[in-house]
C-alpha cells in the first residue's frame, strides 16, 4: 500500500476575543491509499478543524504551529501543504486531490446556484473538460451515487432535494474530480438509519473502485466499526489512541476510548445501563495541564497525569495510546 | 412563462388593490376634516371681502357634487385618479394637473436619483467594507457612515446653503435659475436643471447612502460567513469569482428587497429638504397644501402619486426578485 498523506505535529490555534485557544494540539497520523481512517471524538474535540487544516481552509484567525507538516503524496511527487501560498497553488488540496464533504449537507450548497452549475464549476477549475463534458461527467456521477433521474436533479437547487439526496449530491460533487483523498465530516449524522447504511456502502464501494483514501469523521464508534480500517480517537484537540479498528474496539487502551465505548448503547441488551463519561468537556480556554483527559479520567493514577503530557506508547503492532498507564519510560522517572 | 405572467398579474392586482386601499384612507381623511371644499372655498372668499350666504354654499356643494354619498364620490375620484385626472384644487381653483405639472415628476426623479446614487456608492463601498481586513479602512468607513446616519438631512442642507452663500455668494437653492423657471424645456434648461438638481439629490442621497452602506455591508458579511462559501472555497473556487458568485450574488435578493424601504425613507425626507432649498417640487406643495391652505384635493392627489410610486417600486422589486432568486422563482412556478 502506498502512503497517501502524512500529518505531523499538526497544531492549530485560534485568535479570539477571549484569547488564543488551542483547537488541535500536536496531532500526527498517516493514511495509505485505499484505506479508510475513522476520526472519532466528542463534539468540540477538533475533528472538523483538523479536516479543514488538510486543505488549509481554516478562517483567518487560525494560527498553525510552526512544526506543523502535512505531506500529500501524489503520483507526480509529494506536496507540502503548509507551504502552499496562493489560491492557484492551493487548488490541488481544495477540490483537486482532496475533497471535503461537509458536516451539514444542507448548508454546503449555495442556495441560488443549481447543483449542476456548482458541479460544472468545480470540474472546470480542476480538469480540462469542456462545459458539455463536465455536464456529462456530473450527471454520470449523480447517477453513480444512486440519485434517480440525475439529469433532472442536475438542474435543480439544493432546497429542492431531500436531505439524503443532498448528501448524495454532495458526495457526487466531491468525487467528480476523482480526488485521492476524501474527507467525510460526519457524512451520515444528518441521515436516517437506512440512508446512512446506503451512504456507508457507497463510500466503501468508491474506495475499492477509485482506490482513494478516506478520512471518515464521526462521533459514532458504531459507524466506525462498520466502515473504517484504522481509527484515531481525539479528545480536546489531541489524539489519545490510534490503531486498527479491530484492536481499538475490541481492546481499547485509553480510558477515554473505553469511556466512549461504554457509552454506546447495545441492541443485544437494551436493559443494560448506559454509562456516559462523567464530567463535562473542559472549555477550550481552560485546557487541563498534563494529560488533557485527566479531569474526567476514571483511571487517574496520580500527579503525573495532571503534570506531564503523555506520549504515545505502543500497545501492539499498529496500536498505540497516549496514556501514563502505558508509559514505561515515565515510570522510571 | 405562463406561470410567471400569472404571478406578475397577481402582484399587479395586489398592488392595484393596495393603491385603492390607500386612496380610500386618503379620501376618508380628507372627508373627516371639518368643513367641505365648498365651505372652505367660500369662507376663503369671505375673508377676501365677498359676502356669502348659506344658499351660496349649498349651490356650490351641488356644483362640486359634494351632496352625493361618500362612497360614490370616492369611486368617482378613484376612477378619475387612475386616468390621471384629479379635478381642481379646492382653494386655488386651478386644475391640479396643471398645478402639479412636472413637479411630481421632478420629485420622483430627485428621489430615484438619490436612490440610484446611494446604491451606486453603497454597493462597491459595502463590498470593500465587508471584505477588507484593513482596520483603518473599516473604521474610517464606519465613521463616515455613522456621520451620514447621525447628521439630519435638513441640517446638512442648511450647512451647504450657508457655506455656499458665504463662499460663492449664491445659496444654490431652487431647481432652476430664474430665467429658466417658466421657459419650455431645451438643452440650456436641462443643463441649468442639472446644475441645480445635484444638490438635493446629494443631500437626500447622503443619509440614504450611509444607510445603504450599512445594509450592504451587514448583508454581505452575513453571507460571507455562511458555510456554502467555505464549501465553495473547498472546491477550489477562489478570489473575485468566489466573492461575486457566492456571497455577493446571494446578498442581492435582500438588497433588492430593501430598495422599496429606502425609497420610502427618501420620500419622507424630501419635503423638508425641499422646503429649505426652496424647491418647488411636489413635496413642498404637499406641505403647503396640508399645513397652510388645508387644500385636501391637492394633498390627496399628491399622496396618491407618492404612494403610487412606492407601490410601483415594491411591485418592480418583487418581479426582479422572482427573476434573480430561484427559491422565489420556484415557489411561484410550483
Ligand atoms: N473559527 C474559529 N474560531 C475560534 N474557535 C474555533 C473556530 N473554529 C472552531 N473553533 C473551536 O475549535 C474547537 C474544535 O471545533 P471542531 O469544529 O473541530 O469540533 P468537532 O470535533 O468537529 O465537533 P463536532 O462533533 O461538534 O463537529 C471548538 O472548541 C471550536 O469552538
Ligand atoms: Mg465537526
Amino acid at each position: 500500500m502506498s502512503r497517501l498523506i502524512d500529518v505531523e505535529n499538526l497544531t492549530l490555534q485560534f485568535d479570539t476575543d477571549e484569547g488564543r485557544i488551542t483547537a488541535v494540539d500536536d496531532v500526527s497520523f498517516s493514511l495509505d491509499a485505499g484505506k479508510i481512517m475513522g476520526l472519532v471524538g466528542e463534539s468540540g474535540s477538533g475533528k472538523s478543524v483538523t479536516a479543514k487544516s488538510l486543505m488549509k481552509l481554516n478562517p483567518r484567525n487560525a494560527v498553525y504551529g510552526e512544526n506543523t507538516k502535512i505531506t500529500l503524496h501524489l503520483d507526480d511527487g509529494p506536496v507540502d501543504v503548509m507551504s502552499l501560498q496562493n489560491d492557484h497553488e492551493m487548488k490541488v488540496v481544495r477540490g483537486g486531490s482532496i475533497s471535503l464533504i461537509f458536516q451539514e449537507p444542507m448548508a454546503s450548497f449555495a442556495p441560488a446556484i443549481s447543483i449542476g452549475d456548482q458541479m460544472i464549476e468545480q470540474l472546470l477549475i480542476h480538469t480540462s473538460f469542456s462545459k458539455s463534458q463536465a455536464k456529462e461527467v456530473s450527471i454520470e456521477m449523480l447517477d453513480r451515487v444512486g440519485i434517480s433521474d440525475p439529469s433532472m436533479r442536475f438542474s435543480q437547487y439544493a432546497f429542492e432535494l431531500s436531505g439524503g439526496m443532498r448528501q448524495r449530491a454532495m458526495i457526487a460533487m466531491a468525487l467528480s474530480t476523482k480526488p485521492k483523498l476524501l474527507i467525510a465530516d460526519e457524512p451520515t449524522t444528518a441521515l436516517d438509519v437506512t440512508i446512512q447504511a446506503q451512504v456507508i456502502d457507497l463510500m466503501k464501494d468508491l474506495v475499492t473502485e477509485f482506490g482513494m483514501g478516506i478520512i471518515f469523521i464521526t462521533h459514532d464508534l458504531g459507524v466506525i466499526a462498520q466502515t473504517a480500517d484504522n481509527v484515531a480517537v481525539m479528545y480536546l484537540g489531541r489524539l489519545v489512541e490510534q490503531g486498527t479498528v479491530r484492536d481499538v474496539i475490541r481492546s481499547p487502551a485509553h480510558p477515554y476510548t473505553r469511556g466512549l465505548l461504554a457509552a454506546l448503547p447495545t441492541l443485544d441488551d437494551i436493559d443494560a445501563p448506559l454509562t456516559p463519561i462523567p464530567g463535562d468537556i473542559p472549555s477550550p480556554l481552560e485546557r487541563p495541564s498534563g494529560c488533557v483527559y485527566n479531569t474526567r479520567c476514571q483511571e487517574f493514577i496520580g500527579p503525573r497525569c495532571s503534570a506531564k503530557v503523555p506520549v504515545f506508547s505502543q500497545i501492539d503492532a499498529g496500536h498505540a495510546a497516549a496514556c501514563h498507564l502505558y508509559d514505561r519510560a515515565g515510570d522510571a522517572e | 412563462m405562463v406561470q410567471f405572467l400569472r404571478f406578475a398579474t397577481l402582484r399587479a392586482a395586489l398592488a392595484f388593490f393596495t393603491l385603492c386601499l390607500v386612496s380610500f384612507i386618503v379620501f376618508s381623511l380628507m372627508e373627516m376634516v371639518p368643513g367641505d371644499c365648498a365651505e372652505r372655498y367660500l369662507a376663503f372668499k369671505n375673508s377676501q371681502g365677498a359676502m356669502i350666504s348659506i344658499a351660496d354654499i349649498e349651490f356650490e356643494r351641488v356644483r362640486l357634487g359634494l351632496h352625493k354619498p361618500f362612497l360614490q364620490r370616492w369611486a368617482t375620484w378613484l376612477f378619475n385618479a387612475f386616468q390621471g385626472e384629479f379635478g381642481d384644487s379646492c382653494i386655488l381653483r386651478l386644475n391640479i394637473n396643471q398645478l402639479l405639472g412636472q413637479k411630481i415628476w421632478l420629485s420622483i426623479g430627485i428621489c430615484l436619483g438619490s436612490l440610484v446614487l446611494a446604491y451606486a456608492i453603497a454597493i462597491p463601498v459595502g463590498i470593500i467594507a465587508a471584505t477588507s481586513r484593513n482596520p483603518f479602512l473599516n473604521n474610517g468607513l464606519r465613521l463616515v457612515s455613522y456621520l451620514g446616519l447621525a447628521l439630519p438631512n435638513f441640517l446638512l442642507a442648511l450647512m451647504v446653503m450657508l457655506f455656499s452663500t458665504v463662499v460663492f455668494g449664491n445659496s444654490l437653492t431652487g431647481l432652476f435659475s430664474p430665467e429658466f423657471r417658466d421657459a419650455p424645456w431645451n438643452t440650456a434648461k436641462v443643463l441649468d436643471f442639472l446644475g441645480h438638481v445635484w444638490l438635493p439629490v446629494f443631500i437626500l442621497g447622503w443619509s440614504a447612502t450611509a444607510f445603504a452602506i450599512q445594509t450592504v455591508r451587514a448583508l454581505l458579511s452575513d453571507e460571507i460567513g455562511k458555510l456554502y462559501v467555505t464549501a465553495a472555497a473547498a472546491r477550489g473556487v477562489s478570489g473575485r469569482r468566489l466573492l461575486m458568485r457566492y456571497p455577493a450574488r446571494h446578498a442581492l435578493s435582500p438588497i433588492i428587497n430593501s430598495l422599496g424601504f429606502d425609497l420610502n425613507r427618501i420620500f419622507n425626507e424630501l419635503p423638508i429638504v425641499a422646503l429649505i432649498l426652496t424647491l418647488t417640487e411636489a413635496g413642498s406643495l404637499l406641505i403647503e397644501a396640508l399645513a397652510r391652505s388645508n387644500d385636501q384635493q391637492l394633498a390627496g392627489a399628491i399622496i396618491f402619486f407618492l404612494t403610487g410610486c412606492i407601490i410601483a417600486i415594491n411591485f418592480i422589486t418583487d418581479i426582479v426578485l422572482a427573476l434573480v432568486d430561484p427559491r422565489i422563482r420556484r415557489s411561484i412556478l410550483g
